[in-house]
């Protein structure tokens, strides 16, 4: 029984090993020319030190938002590629292509919604 | 005389559907006026009509026994709740009653409403129809609902007419009828329930709900909550106390309207479904209510001797007066009971009469203070004349209506609970001293500051002079409205000892 | 390869739902394709939605049972979930009419509002047709998504902001009981089918003692006691109704409200009649504290909006009396009941909508100084809604409290049934201080008059005719409340 999930474990330790190897390598071979800069936590565009309460631009949220939102839908389109052959086999093929097309098309209204509200754009 | 129209129908749908005609009238007094008077005096005419026609009609095809007019209908069939209407003798008095009182009351507020005059009428009218509708109606459902709706206008009567502390006495009058009546609501459906539990027929029609067998804790509480409901109304003595601020806080018509219909439909409610109702639990509850209506009458009489107000001092009188009606139906002799009957109507006439004339007066000076008063029988003796007539019928002088229905009640009586007519004679004397004080305080002492007011107008003249003659009437002939009576008090009092 | 088996989907069963959501994602285009600031015509193309959905539903009355089921058993349409799809459309439709009136005023004519109301509709019918707990689930959440969104839809007014917040605070939070509750419900049975439920439960007669059966059914009814707002549960409600735009207070106070029982019936007569004796004797707790807090708080009320929050848990206290009754009448009143107060609560909000000025400074009991002298006709109309909701008759509010009280009578609950009498007399006073107002008082302030819209002319008209009609002739009503109930 657990000979099925061998590969998963392939993965992970091939995963962790990777990891490290790439940090204890870079640590080793690469030139060491500390600045101020290069040695501040690193953190997307922000200033690293300063209030723990500042605010945050509302775009940041309506992007991570929106990013969610979106891919969420990839968790639903991938099982559904997985069965969509056995659903061919059992002649059920236009079917549920069709309802995986309603889905997509109410994503794409959520799409074009926020599309055009502007919720994209930066400035 | 057949009647070949649903005349009970009409006799509780005319007021309300003139009501509704008031209302594009809105702005338009005269008119809103003229309609619901006309109503007033249709409603008069057809109550009219059945009191002489009644002698002769024959009993109702399908209704029990004493009814001569009966219209039953299915109306709600998933709760066997049915639209049915009757009249039997009792009724039909209480019908004339209400007609005429309303009628009454339109008149004595022809000047004295001033704002919002067709609101005013819209609200007699409602009340109207509400009061007729709790006068006929022989089904328990449909006796709850107008028993609800008479309580709507009555409470807008008083809050936007009123004087003094009206909001309070509105809210106050209210509250207190509504917990009444929830909790006979409650007992409504409790037998309604009960009935249907035993024989899987689940109706409200009151003729078929006598008679169904209760144990006797749950008809005792079952009563209890009729009782309650309907002593309020009356008022019997604990539960009276919102009677003086409504009474004297209403405007005239309202204090029309509350003594003279208003207090009868809870005795009614007591005569027509309490005791019917639950023959035995009564039986058991005699004592109590026999003691109370005796303090009633004496404490009434009592504070009201006390009284400044003369609009007050009327109030209290009159829970002196239904002390006598509560006893009239404490007894449940056939003699007692048309005492009672008797008493409601004529209680009505007198007391709708003095309140009526304090409502003359307070609008000529603007006070109701007995002590403002003085020398009247010189200045304007018209007014001064019914003002001692009506008093003196109030207490009961005999050859004046009020004392046949004291004596009958106190006649019958006295068969059953010697002590309690006993005291209740004190309540007969009582009411003559605080008449006699207050008549020659206002009429017959020399004036105390110099007013200046005019005498009765024809209109004010004529309401009076026709409900003088009314009483003497009732006075001295009161054997017809006897007649009327006697089968349906026969038939209610039988199953009572 | 095994072979795939075709679910049984039956798209009629959730015709209504499809419904509305296509009509509320054409709306959404529309909006953002159409400028102007007009918003009007979307409030029309809703109401269109709407009446189409109330046709799907009155053409799914007493199908077939294979027409009412739907995907696997998830979705049953029957005449329970049909009747109230009708009031939840109703509560949608009379909160669309009044709504344009209230955003142009407020200034905050978005647009969005009318696909929300929508949305949130489609949400209450799926919890009120969802036989498993997870289309229940699955309702609740589009229904309260909707919802936080509206009550703090005027995004400029610091209140309507603290309501929205407030509401998704609390809301989140109930929603983790509920969730919990179904998690234990399901560890204990195995499914979250509801007739499954039913059975294991009817199967094991140990379940009914399994502490995490019990518990589950404990937490789902702590849940639903948040969305119906019952106390202890109730917090939220004054302050969201308040905050809110009030339309959406009405639709609030109205369609969610029933959704909740509905679904808090489904799942606790169907699926646990196991536990009668136990959710019966918590729902009589529940009934108890709902309507006597309500009506006590209420009592010292003086914002109106914040009073009628508290006379809806006063309300919802009442429709859990007949709920304690557990009998097929005591439903049939919450149906009667639930419809019922759709019209007469939201009849009430339109006419505060009415009176309200720009910013509501004038929602106060005091401001309705005078309204009965100024406007007649609405004030009769408003005195009309007040004394359905106090329960006097002839109005349907008063026919509805008479059904549940004697559902409950009938089941032997005397004493509830007296407790509850005693609160609908004390809460009289506080309808009639508003009718003391209105009557009475002289007015203090002009009312800012609007020009009056036909649609929240019709919103009111259609309310006063749904509060005398079915006072006066309640037998068509009843019996198809009758023949909704669950058996």
């Amino acid at each position: 029984m657990l000979g099925a999930y061998l590969p998963i474990i392939v993965l992970v330790t091939i995963a962790i090993l990777f990891g490290l190897g790439s940090l204890i390598f870079s640590s080793l071979i690469g030139p060491k020319k500390p600045s101020e800069v290069k040695l501040a936590p690193y953190e997307c565009g922000c200033e690293p030190v300063g209030s723990a309460r500042e605010r945050f631009s509302i775009k940041f949220y309506i992007i991570a938002m929106l990013f969610i939102l979106f891919d969420i839908e990839a968790v639903f389109l991938y099982p559904w590629a997985v069965v969509f052959k056995k659903f061919i086999a059992a002649g059920l093929g236009p079917f549920i292509l069709a309802e995986m097309g309603v889905f997509i098309v109410i994503l794409f209204v959520g799409y074009i919604y926020v599309w055009k509200k502007g919720a994209l754009e930066w400035e | 005389m057949a009647m070949n129209y649903p005349i009970l129908t009409i006799l509780i749908f005319l007021p309300l559907a003139g009501a509704l005609a008031l209302v594009p009238f809105w702005r338009r007094e005269r008119w809103a006026k003229g309609i619901a008077m006309g109503c007033a005096v249709v409603e008069l005419a057809l109550a009219g009509r059945l009191l002489f026609a009644a002698a002769g009609l024959p009993a109702a095809s399908g209704a029990p026994g004493g009814y001569f007019l009966w219209e039953d209908h299915v109306w709600i069939e998933r709760f066997g709740i049915r639209y049915t209407l009757g009249m039997d003798g009792i009724s039909l008095l209480m019908v004339a009653l209400t007609a005429f009182i309303t009628l009454l009351a339109m008149l004595v507020s022809w000047r004295g409403i001033r704002e919002r005059v067709p609101l005013h009428y819209l609200m007699l009218l409602v009340m109207e129809s509400g009061i007729m509708g709790v006068f006929l109606a022989q089904d328990l459902f449909l006796f709850y609902l107008f028993w609800e709706v008479m309580l709507i206008p009555m409470f807008f009567l008083i809050g936007i007419w009123g004087h003094g502390r009206r909001i309070y006495s509105a809210v106050k009058f209210f509250i207190y009828t509504m917990a009444g009546s929830l909790l006979m609501l409650l007992a409504i459906i409790g037998i309604y329930l009960i009935h249907g539990a035993r024989g899987g027929n689940y109706t409200f029609a009151l003729h078929d709900l006598i008679g169904t067998p209760l144990d006797p804790g749950t008809a005792l509480w079952l009563f209890a909550a009729f009782l309650f409901a309907f002593a309020i109304k009356v008022p019997v003595f604990p539960l009276h106390t919102w009677l003086p601020d409504a009474h004297t806080d209403a405007p005239t018509a309202g204090s029309v309207i509350l003594a003279g219909l208003l207090l009868k439909t809870g005795a009614y409610g007591l005569i027509r479904f309490g005791y019917p109702l639950f023959p035995t639990a009564a039986k058991a509850v005699t004592p109590l209510l026999l003691t109370l209506a005796v303090i009633g009458i004496v404490y009434g009489s009592w504070v009201a001797y006390a009284q400044e107000d003369m609009k007050r001092l009327v109030a209290y009188s009159s829970v002196g007066h239904m002390g006598f009606v509560a006893l009239g139906i404490a007894v449940w002799s056939p003699v007692a009971l048309s005492g009672a009957v008797l008493q409601m109507v004529n209680h009505g006439i007198t007391t709708g009469a003095l309140f009526a004339l304090v409502g003359m007066l307070d609008e000529r000076t603007d006070t109701r203070e007995i002590s403002a008063y003085g020398g009247l029988w010189g200045k304007v003796p018209l007014l001064a004349f019914f003002f001692l007539l009506f008093s003196m019928a109030s207490a009961g002088l005999p050859g004046l209506n009020n004392f046949v229905g004291e004596f009958l009640i106190l006649a019958g009586a006295f068969r059953v609970t010697p002590v309690a007519v006993v005291i209740a004679f004190v309540g007969i004397v009582l009411p003559l001293i605080y008449t006699v004080r207050l008549v020659q305080q206002l009429l017959f002492v020399e004036e105390r500051r110099p007013l200046t007011l005019p005498d009765l107008s024809l209109r004010e003249g004529a309401i009076l002079a026709v409900l003088a003659l009314t009483a003497v009437y009732l006075g001295v002939h009161p054997a017809p409205l006897l007649g009327l009576l006697k089968v349906s008090v026969a038939l209610l009092t039988g199953g009572l000892p | 390869m095994e072979t795939l088996v075709m679910p049984a989907i039956n798209f009629a069963a959730i015709m209504p739902e499809t419904i509305l959501s296509i009509v509320a994602m054409v709306l959404l285009l529309l909006n953002v394709f159409v400028p102007g600031e007009q918003k009007a015509y979307l409030a029309y193309l809703s109401l269109i939605g709407i009446v189409v959905a109330f046709f799907s539903v009155v053409s799914g009355w007493n199908a077939p049972l294979p027409m009412q089921e739907g995907f696997n058993g998830s979705v049953l349409q029957d005449n329970f979930s049909l009747f109230f799809k009708a009031i939840f459309l109703i509560s949608a439709g009379l909160a669309v009419l009044i709504s344009d009136h209230y955003m142009v005023k407020e200034e905050c004519n978005y647009g969005e509002l009318y696909p929300l109301i929508l949305f949130a509709t489609a949400g209450m019918m799926l919890m009120a047709s969802g036989t498993d707990l997870m289309t229940i689930f699955l309702g609740l959440e589009v229904l309260s998504v909707s919802l936080y969104v509206l009550a703090g839809y005027n995004r400029s007014n610091i209140k309507s902001n603290e309501a929205g917040l407030k509401y998704f605070l609390l809301g989140a939070f109930s929603t983790g009981f509920l969730l919990y509750g179904m998690a234990l419900t399901y560890g204990a049975t195995g499914t979250t089918k509801i007739a499954k439920i039913a059975s294991a439960a009817a199967l094991d007669a140990t379940l009914s003692s399994n502490p995490m059966f019990v518990v589950g059914m404990l937490l789902m009814a702590v849940g639903f006691s948040f969305k119906i707002a019952a106390a202890p549960f109730h917090m939220w409600t004054p302050d969201v109704y308040e905050g809110a735009p009030t339309p959406m207070t009405a639709f609030m106070s109205a369609g969610p409200k029933a959704a909740g029982f509905a679904a808090f019936i489904r799942v606790l007569m169907v699926a646990m009649p196991t536990l009668k004796a136990d959710w019966s004797d918590l729902l009589w707790i529940l009934a108890v504290l709902t309507m006597t807090v309500g009506n006590i708080i209420a009592l010292s009320q003086n914002n109106i909006k914040r009073m009628l929050a508290y006379s809806s848990i006063a309300h919802a206290g009442y429709a859990l009396v007949g709920f304690t009754a557990g009998n097929g009448e005591g439903t049939a009143g919450i149906l009667f009941y639930m419809l019922s107060y759709a019209f007469m609560n939201i009849g009430a909000f339109a006419i505060i909508i009415l009176v309200g000025k720009k910013g509501e400074p004038n929602n106060n009991v005091e401001d309705y100084a005078g309204f009965g002298v100024k406007h007649p006709v609405l004030a009769m109309i408003m005195a009309l809604f007040l004394f359905s909701l106090a329960g006097m008759p002839p109005t349907a509010g008063f026919v509805g409290k008479f059904y549940l009280f004697s559902a409950a009578l009938k089941s032997g609950y005397v004493w509830l049934v007296v407790i509850g009498v005693l609160n609908s007399a004390a809460s009289c006073y506080y309808y009639l201080r508003v009718m003391v107002y209105m009557y009475m008082k002289d007015p203090v302030e002009e009312f800012d008059w609007m020009k009056l819209s036909p649609a929240i002319w019709a919103s009111i008209a259609i309310s006063a005719v749904g509060v005398i009609v079915p006072g006066i002739v309640p037998s068509i009503i009843l019996q198809l409340a009758q023949k909704a109930i669950l058996l």
